[in-house]
């Protein structure tokens, strides 16, 4: 067993809810129980899966099975399934249950901090007649109570309070101290595949809380970086964060990443963490063309998800498939499923700029502590780059 | 001492948004009153492991500073207001174990 590194090894920021001892305490337990799931739970799933699931399944069909659905059949009723997801299941909303606890009592006080430290900033940019699109306001995003865009008192910024303290159980840990994980794997990759590519201004397309943004702020210190989302307590809740960290010159601003409103042909990294399976099957196509109508010539769109099913063996689908049929991630397994490389061409970049790779953090090594036994956080990604001669011809 | 942080602190926000069992709860078993009792016992576990921590925390300070004496917790006896404070306490872990009841 790897164990995650403890709650208080966490960033500390002037947004982030105050603990007492027995919060600390439960989010440490749910983050050795997710890591218990993972690496005893998890594997005891395929061990059932390859000394009866597949038995029976060849038994009744005579073949194996071709899909996550065919195995799904032989597995949903399967005892170590059924534990591991009842268990699984349980620490998700456990984990929730002790975040709302936490900035529930804090909510006003959270509230007026991030008042303090947003009152009169510009780049705060937020839209009180902007309608969030559905695939925000309707769903509770992994048991998140209220979703994204909730507000249960004016100003509110208890939802993206919650997922900031409580990420760390749920990821047990690996996205380093400021679960920046994918944020820094995108700006590994950069400088390691591109190094002369130098982007002077970039948007980061459903930024959250900006866990993400900021260490792109970090590796290009003089680009303009526009942050969206369609969520205005997350961004509230970013602004602040992201000011109390020293940070004053990203732009947070509320919008749809399919329809931005900025310029056309202005930008030269249009780029999403984990954004893309919480859209839906009408976004995803118009995020695509609207970051192909926001790049500029010899420009990188970069997307970084969880891999897709594509070319995976039907019960590793199955196994990844858990947060689409139990963690409310309505459009996680469409998603898995899309084709996306030809989504980005249908979308107008040209084939041959088009590609798929994977994205790794760099180890968190700075102590001991938060030392991450080698699980480096990894992604996949897809991307594409803009023609150098304008726009692709769209077909 | 009281460590006691009331849940409710929100008057803008009732109870049912903070604790208690999602509607829209997966049954995984043939029987939900075992996936309720597996929800009942997860939590358990977590509040075990809580009060474990929290326990261990005492005990190494009291010992660092020399406050504990052999058996002294043994014959504790709460007075009125600790006693009140441990029910207010009680209640609180009881919507957490129990969560999965509603």
């Amino acid at each position: 067993m790897s164990y995650p590194a403890p709650w208080h090894t966490i960033g500390r920021h002037a947004l982030m809810p105050e603990a007492a001892h027995d919060e600390v305490a439960r989010f440490d337990i749910v983050a050795r129980l997710n890591a218990h799931v993972a690496q005893r739970l998890g594997p005891q799933v395929r061990e059932a899966w390859e000394a009866r699931g597949r038995h029976v399944f060849r038994m009744r069909h005579g073949r194996d099975p071709l899909d996550r659905h065919e195995v799904s059949e032989a597995m949903a009723r399967d005892a170590a399934y059924r534990t591991y997801s009842l268990v699984r299941r349980n620490t998700m909303e456990i984990r929730q249950q002790a975040g709302r606890e936490l900035v529930s009592r804090q909510a006003a006080r959270l509230r007026d901090r991030a008042r303090a430290l947003n009152e009169g900033a510009a780049t705060l940019k937020l839209d009180p007649h902007f309608e969030a699109p559905r695939y925000v306001t309707a769903i509770d995003q992994h048991l998140m109570r209220g979703g994204y865009a909730a507000e249960r008192l004016e100003d509110d910024v208890s939802n993206p309070a919650n997922y900031d303290a409580g990420m760390y159980a749920t990821i047990g840990g690996t996205g380093g101290p400021w679960i920046n994980a994918a944020g820094r794997a995108l700006v590994d990759w950069l400088q390691r595949e591109c190094p002369d590519f130098k982007p002077q201004r970039i948007v980061d397309l459903g930024c959250g809380i900006g866990h993400n943004t900021l260490p792109l702020r970090e590796a290009f210190p003089s680009a303009e970086i526009i942050a969206i989302d369609a969520a205005a307590p997350m961004l509230r809740y970013g602004h602040a964060r992201a000011r109390s960290l020293g940070v004053d010159d990203v732009a947070f601003v509320q919008g749809d990443a399919a329809d931005t409103r900025l310029a056309s042909n202005s930008f030269d990294l249009v780029f999403s963490t984990m954004v893309l399976h919480e859209t839906s099957r009408q976004a995803l196509p118009k995020i695509f063309a609207e970051a192909q109508r926001l790049l500029r010539a010899g420009g990188l769109t970069l997307h970084l998800e969880q891999p897709t099913y594509r070319g995976l063996e039907p019960f590793e689908q199955f196994v990844r498939d858990w947060d689409g049929r139990f963690n409310n991630e309505p459009f996680w397994s469409a998603l898995h499923e899309t084709d996306l490389p030809a989504l980005l061409v249908k979308a107008g970049f040209a084939p041959e700029r088009v590609f798929e790779t994977r994205c790794v953090a760099p180890s968190w090594n700075k102590s001991a502590l938060q030392e991450d036994f080698g699980r480096a956080p990894a992604w996949y990604a897809v991307g594409a780059w803009q023609m150098a001669n304008g726009f692709a011809v769209i077909g | 001492m009281n460590h006691s942080l009331p849940i409710e602190a929100n008057p803008n926000q009732p109870a049912s948004a903070v604790t208690g069992r999602r509607p829209d709860s997966p049954q995984f078993t043939d029987d939900p009153m075992v996936d309720r009792l597996y929800g009942v016992t997860l939590s358990l576990v977590t509040e075990l492991a809580v009060t474990r921590t929290r326990l261990d925390t005492l005990e190494r300070m009291l010992a660092k500073r020399g406050v504990l004496n052999e058996g002294e917790m043994e014959s504790f006896v709460p007075d009125e207001a600790a006693a009140g404070a441990r029910g207010r306490l009680q209640d609180e872990y009881l919507q957490r174990v129990l969560r999965a009841l509603g």
